[in-house]
């Protein structure tokens, strides 16, 4: 990988590493007497192994490639397999502490180990891990192809990279150490904050060197979506994270806003981040990978490009659904909500362009589990924002706020929409950036892919009826007027669901894992006894999915 | 909800923000051909384009 | 941003090409890269959309013929299109500014409304003021930027003391904006500002698509053309060949013309022989035979043979340009028309004001309140504002007009659709519209050996008449040598070591044995009889059923030719066209026109020629094929694209069913307005439910309109094929 680097820019990556561990040296000093030390010490540890990485290579032979004439691809093959081990972790962790739900003993009495730590892990790991690494990766792939450009640099597209998982690896070390601000999908604390902020603005930077080399004028609209990803969540995680350390020798930092206004900003980050994060970025990675796939264009690419406007215009908003029944002042929440149910049309829209697409190809999904993985999230993206737009609403809010409705509701998407676009934008891409004719095995991914619909459904399914029983327990009232159940009741009637909850994951987790193995086993070049195709076909006469390249 | 204050003006600017976007595609003549741009992305042959023949600049 | 893309074409290294065969993103795709590893060409880029190729040479005036052949080699050959039709494509920058109008407006209308919500959800007090100060802010400058259209357009026509659409939307924006302004600095609780912005952009919405519509008509038409002569050659005094641009000729001048190509500008032949096709000039079907000393009108195309011929008149004088001139002055007479929507604006502008006026006298009689009779006659403007009256008509027509695109119908503005609708009469052009131009036997002579033999040599000859001998017997047993063609006269040649001719019945009588009696052209061997081949013009593609279908529509059907009476009666009989007149100039088919006119009649013209030209921009509507003339094609409202004339009473269906769609719309503005006029007079209009009320009635007028683009909505019963004897 490092032959790839001409001398100059290894130079400049031994120049950032230095810096970056010099850094960490600081950091561990000053807060050698609170968890922060420890985060310094890592920071060290990671930007010095780097800095000794390079420099072992440092005086190895110039590149002789023409960069002319060929893509930058191995910052998107390590950004994919990152990707798939922040999966297999962070969904380790959701099994786990889904199991702690229904078996609290599962926490081995270790503070570490508390449902509060492990929880964040878990939420992080996938978000960010597994969901920011594959944004991170197919970004860099979707740009280059449809500008038919060469990534503008070579040193900035692995500091932004690997600069994420630094902060990824910070923010899940330091939830299971206590280290938190305490805001939903912001808990990282100022000082990985500000270095999310570094890398997150090198990200744009690099996103828009990119295109301004590009060779085709037309920037195609998956590019738009990923940028409003990029630009958002900057500005979103600036303004909610604002922040006065308590002291610049400890983690502890206390928000700049109080009380509601804290909340109101929380949400309006909470809710945009849904947006930006788990929808915008992979709506453009459904507007590549799909068509690429299937083989034919958008069904409308005009509605493609009106959806990206109505989805910006219109999350923004929508974030105080979230604060119903709180202190919120009602006209907020009603904005909220207004802002919320108005949402379903861009949303439908996009979904109904990615099924319409597919619409006379079926025969393609039939065969190909790898567009079967796309089309299934198109629907569950449709799905998931209908209930949305649907709970947003403050009359239903109050039978399914604090439930287990909402955690379902969320992993409709994210397990539904975020993961399966992911693992099928996985398996389309892995081919072609290690030139394979095709995956592994096949018959993995139609395992995989049905392990992960089938532990979707049930989690979803469980987490649906937990949650209305829950909500319906809560609002029951004798009739002398006091409530029916007391909460351990509610509790008990939770016990099936929330081992059938677990058991959904497991399948996920199981499914994650045979990803990995799959990609693995492809990127090693393992030959099967016989030539498989991605996908079994008689239909495409025996065509391989992926163009046969090189 | 004071906070308002701070997130009107930062959701106002990011409206214009996209809206100068959106002026700048007009410029560029983005909008020229959408069923071919649809297209496109489904014939790449994995290459950038060659350099381009500019010696007349 | 780089500016490689926007900058200004550089001098004569951008070119456009048109290349009708760009069907898929597979021809994109091979044409862009076949032409980027020509050394020539330093950018190539298609658009599917526009069916044209966009090349940067690398040096300035490299020859294009490596393009050319390059893209007839795989299959897209490519025309060049002149860069005169371009700028004209361009110059139209109305398009962009309204789209990016209607996207500021977007902007306003979006925070706007936010802020709104929350007034009506509940916010209060000092917060309410400062989100109705915000609101201000924003809408203020937008309704500024964005609602010009509408200003500027209002007061155009209140100079002209006359009423349009636009002066009540531009008075209610107006007042809408003012009176907001008023409140807010009062602190009043309600403001209009989100209905005079969300206003605005609906209304741009509807205005934007009503200007697409032309505009990729435009296009589209500007990817058809062809005919139009562009290049000559100069045979220069030292008898070399020299290309001159058509606008240099002088008199004097000696051309040369190739065999395909088009006569550029009227001409004497100085020498040589050919036939000519004048059917787009003359509407004759036969072609003409020229020799030395005969005139020769521009726009005539060269059948057989190439001749050299001197300039008379400069291209301006020409039999075309004279055309032109009669078509100007029928179009004049066709801007009358006024469009259904400003007629509706005739009476509704008036009268709501008058409403709105009466509401004020009558509160404040009633109240002695003037703020509060102020603010309920303003909020009456406001609501009566025609956002679903204006809408009505461009979103029906722009639904309709993307319908028989998809059919192969252009349309090149919405009035046309309307003109259609109520369309009494059809008018028909013979040659190049009923008749597809091109001969045909109508009496096959017997399977002779003769015919054989005729049908060899006619193998060997362009001439159309040639081509249908020829194919009548497709697999020739016999083959003919020693083959000459004599310009205007026929084809000569030695089949079994006898000499035979083929061609001009008194030009094979010097041969033949026996001369005979007879229709068409002839055959003979030497001292041999003759033989004749009696032809009548090949019908267009549902000619029959489109005269049937048309007179159970109510649509009785005439036909105007130049061409010789005998042969106009006899397609008028084949198709059942009782009324026909034959041997008509251009002017006579115009005087025809307006005798029609004249009686109350409202004609239907469909015609291809130059010679229909001005007919065509006479009649109250028109429509011309796409293998017509580009002046024929400039002056047609419609014109469509596929090959049978059922594109005809398709259009006209259409036609129809969007005017019904029309008057439903008109149906649905109006009980809008029934219900929201009193609630406003009686003062129970809150912004709420202005903003409601129209944004309701909007909706339900633009999904009433998309029921156009159903299938049933341009299928019809299949009308009766009857035999109709010859």
């Amino acid at each position: 990988m490092m032959e790839r680097l001409t001398v100059a820019e290894r130079q400049q990556a031994m120049l950032i590493t230095a810096v970056l561990a010099l850094a960490g040296l600081i950091l561990a000093i000053a807060g050698r007497n609170d968890p922060m030390g420890v985060h310094g010490w890592m920071t060290l540890f990671f930007a010095g192994g780097l800095f000794f990485v390079v420099g072992n290579a440092l005086y190895a032979a110039e590149p002789t490639e023409d960069r002319t004439t060929s893509y930058y691809d191995d910052p998107t093959k390590v950004g994919i397999l990152l990707s798939l081990f922040w999966a297999v972790v962070a969904m380790g962790m959701g099994v786990w502490v889904a199991a702690q739900l229904a078996w609290p003993d599962l926490r081995f009495d270790a503070a570490w180990s508390s449902f509060g730590r492990i929880r964040p892990v878990h939420t992080s790991g996938v978000i960010f891990g597994f969901g920011g690494n594959a944004l991170i990766a197919t970004s860099y792939h979707v740009m280059q192809r449809t500008s038919r450009a060469r990534l503008a640099g070579h040193v900035s597209p692995w500091f932004v990279l690997l600069g994420f998982n630094l902060f990824c690896i910070i923010a899940a070390s330091g939830y299971l150490m206590g280290i938190t601000q305490s805001k939903e999908y912001a808990e990282p604390e100022w000082y990985a904050d500000i270095w999310l902020v570094i890398v997150w603005v090198s990200y744009f930077v690099l996103y828009m060197r990119t295109l301004a080399r590009r060779n085709e004028p037309h920037i195609y609209v998956a590019n738009w979506y990923y940028m409003a990803f990029i630009l958002v969540v900057a500005m979103l995680h600036i303004v909610n994270n604002l922040a006065v350390p308590a002291s610049f020798s400890a983690a502890k930092s206390y928000s700049a806003f109080s009380g509601v206004q804290d909340a109101m900003t929380q949400w309006w980050y909470g809710h945009n981040a849904v947006a930006f994060f788990l929808t915008s970025g992979f709506l453009g990675m459904l507007y590549y990978f799909l068509p690429k796939r299937a083989e034919r264009p958008i069904y409308s690419y005009r509605l493609s490009i009106l959806s990206f406007w109505g989805i910006v215009f219109f999350y923004i908003w929508a974030g105080s659904h979230h604060l119903h029944y709180t202190a919120v002042p009602q006209w907020v929440q009603t904005l909220g909500m207004t802002f919320s149910v108005m949402l379903l049309v861009p949303s439908w829209a996009s979904a109904g362009n990615a099924l319409m697409t597919l619409n006379g190809a079926w025969g393609k999904v039939r065969d190909d589990a790898t567009l079967r993985f796309m089309m299934v999230a198109a629907v569950f993206y449709g799905l998931s924002t209908f209930e949305g737009s649907f709970m947003a609403v403050r009359a239903v809010n109050s039978l399914s706020h604090y439930t287990d409705w909402t955690v379902g509701h969320v992993h409709a998407g994210a397990m539904g929409w975020v993961a399966l676009i992911t693992f099928g934008s996985i398996y389309a891409l892995v081919p072609i950036l290690w030139r394979r004719e095709s995956m592994y095995s096949w018959k993995l991914v139609e395992w995989h892919f049905w392990l992960a619909l089938i532990g979707t459904v049930i989690y979803v399914f469980a987490m649906w009826n937990s949650g209305i029983i829950q909500g319906l327990m809560w609002r029951t009232y004798t009739e002398s007027g006091t409530l029916a159940y007391s909460f351990t009741d509610s509790l008990v009637a939770m016990h099936p669901y929330y081992v059938a909850r677990t058991i959904g994951g497991a399948f996920f987790l199981t499914g994650a894992i045979i990803g990995a193995f799959n990609v693995i086993m492809t990127i090693r070049r393992v030959r099967q006894d016989t030539h498989e195709l991605d996908y079994p076909t008689k239909s495409e006469a025996g065509e391989p999915a992926v163009p046969v390249a090189e | 909800m004071t906070i308002l204050y701070l997130l009107i003006p930062v959701t106002i600017l990011m409206g214009l923000t996209g809206l100068g976007a959106f002026f700048w595609t007009l410029k560029s003549h983005q909008y020229e051909d959408l069923a071919g741009d649809a297209e496109r992305i489904l014939h790449d042959d994995d290459t950038p384009m060659p350099p381009r023949k500019e010696n007349v600049r | 941003m780089p500016s490689r893309f926007t900058g200004p074409p550089e001098h004569s290294r951008e070119l456009v090409l048109t290349s009708p065969t760009i069907r898929c993103g597979g021809c994109v795709a091979k044409i862009e890269r076949s032409l980027a590893a020509l050394p020539e060409v330093a950018r190539a880029r298609a658009n599917l959309t526009l069916r044209r190729i966009n090349v940067t040479l690398t040096q300035p005036g490299d020859p294009l013929n490596p393009v050319l052949a390059e893209l007839e080699r795989i299959g897209h050959p490519g025309r060049l299109i002149d860069s005169a039709d371009l700028s004209a494509e361009d110059k139209d920058e109305t398009e962009v500014a309204l789209l990016k109008a209607v996207a500021v407006s977007g902007f306003g209308a979006m925070n706007v409304m936010l802020l709104s919500v929350a007034v009506w959800s509940g916010a209060s007090g000092a917060t309410r003021d400062s989100f109705h100060l915000i609101s201000a802010l924003i809408a203020v400058p937008i309704v500024l930027y964005a609602a010009r259209f509408f200003f500027v357009s209002a007061w155009g026509a209140l100079k002209r003391a006359s009423m349009n659409m636009d002066v009540p939307i531009a008075l209610a924006i107006a007042l809408a904006i003012a009176l907001s302004l008023f409140e807010t600095i009062r602190g009043g609780g309600e403001v209009f500002f989100d209905a005079a912005v969300t206003l605005t952009f609906f209304l741009l919405i509807g205005r934007y698509l009503d200007y697409r519509m032309r505009g990729k008509a435009r296009s589209a038409m500007t990817g058809l053309q062809g005919l139009a002569v562009r290049e000559a050659w100069e045979v220069t005094p030292e008898g070399k060949l020299r290309p001159v641009a058509v606008e240099t000729i002088t008199p004097g001048m000696v051309l040369r013309i190739p065999v395909g190509e088009r006569v550029p500008v009227d001409l004497r032949v100085l020498s040589g022989a050919s036939d000519l096709d004048r059917s787009l000039v003359t509407g004759e079907s036969a072609p003409v035979a020229v020799a030395t000393g005969d005139e020769v009108e521009a726009g005539a195309l060269n059948l057989t043979g190439s001749v050299d011929a001197v300039a008379l008149r400069p291209v301006e004088d020409s039999f075309l340009a004279m055309s032109m001139r009669i078509l100007a002055g029928a179009e004049e007479s066709r801007s009358t028309y006024v469009r259904i929507a400003d007629r509706a604006a005739q009476i509704y502008a008036p009268l709501i004001h008058l409403v709105a006026f009466a509401t004020f006298i009558g509160w404040l009689l009633a109240t002695g309140d003037w703020h509060r009779a102020a603010f309920i006659a303003i909020s009456v403007l406001i609501v009566t504002c025609p956002c679903a009256l204006a809408l009505a008509v461009p979103v029906a027509h722009v639904v309709a007009s993307s319908r028989l695109m998809a059919e192969g119908i252009l349309l090149k503005e919405g009035s046309a659709l309307e003109r259609l609708a109520n369309a009494t009469r059809a008018v028909w052009d013979k040659t190049g519209t009923l008749t597809d131009g091109s001969p045909v036997l109508s009496n096959a002579p017997e399977f002779s050996a003769d015919a054989r033999a005729a049908a060899a040599l006619a193998e060997h000859s362009a001439h159309p008449v040639a081509r249908c001998i020829a194919r009548m017997h497709s697999t020739p047993t016999l083959f003919a040598e020693e083959i000459t063609e004599h310009p205007g006269f026929g084809v000569e040649g030695r089949i079994d070591g006898r000499i035979a001719r083929l061609g001009r019945p008194s030009w094979v009588a010097e041969i033949a044995g026996k001369a005979c009696e007879g229709e068409g052209p002839a055959f003979a061997f030497a001292d041999a009889p003759m033989l004749r081949f009696p032809l009548r013009e090949n019908l267009r593609e549902g000619a029959q059923a489109t005269i049937i279908a048309l007179r159970q529509a109510g649509l009785e059907s005439e036909m105007l030719s130049g061409d010789a009476a005998s042969a106009v009666n006899l397609v008028a009989d084949q198709l059942g066209i009782t009324e026909a007149r034959g041997d008509l100039t251009p002017q006579d088919k115009v005087v025809r026109l307006q005798d029609l006119l004249a009686q109350g009649e409202r004609p239907l013209m469909v015609g291809d020629g130059l010679n229909d030209t001005a007919a065509l921009a006479m009649a109250h509507v028109s429509m011309s094929p796409a293998s017509a003339t580009e002046a024929g094609r400039a002056a047609a409202d419609f014109v469509f694209l596929r090959k049978g004339l059922d594109a005809v009473p398709l259009a006209l269906r259409m036609a129809r069913r969007t005017a019904a769609i029309v008057r439903q719309n008109f149906g649905l503005a109006i009980a809008y307005n029934c219900i929201a006029v009193p609630l406003a007079i009686a003062g129970y209009v809150s912004p709420l439910i202005a903003a409601i009320a129209m944004s309701g009635s909007s909706i339900a007028v633009v999904a009433n309109s998309l029921r156009l683009n159903s299938q049933d909505a341009v299928r019809a019963t299949a009308p009766q094929l009857q035999e109709v004897p010859v």
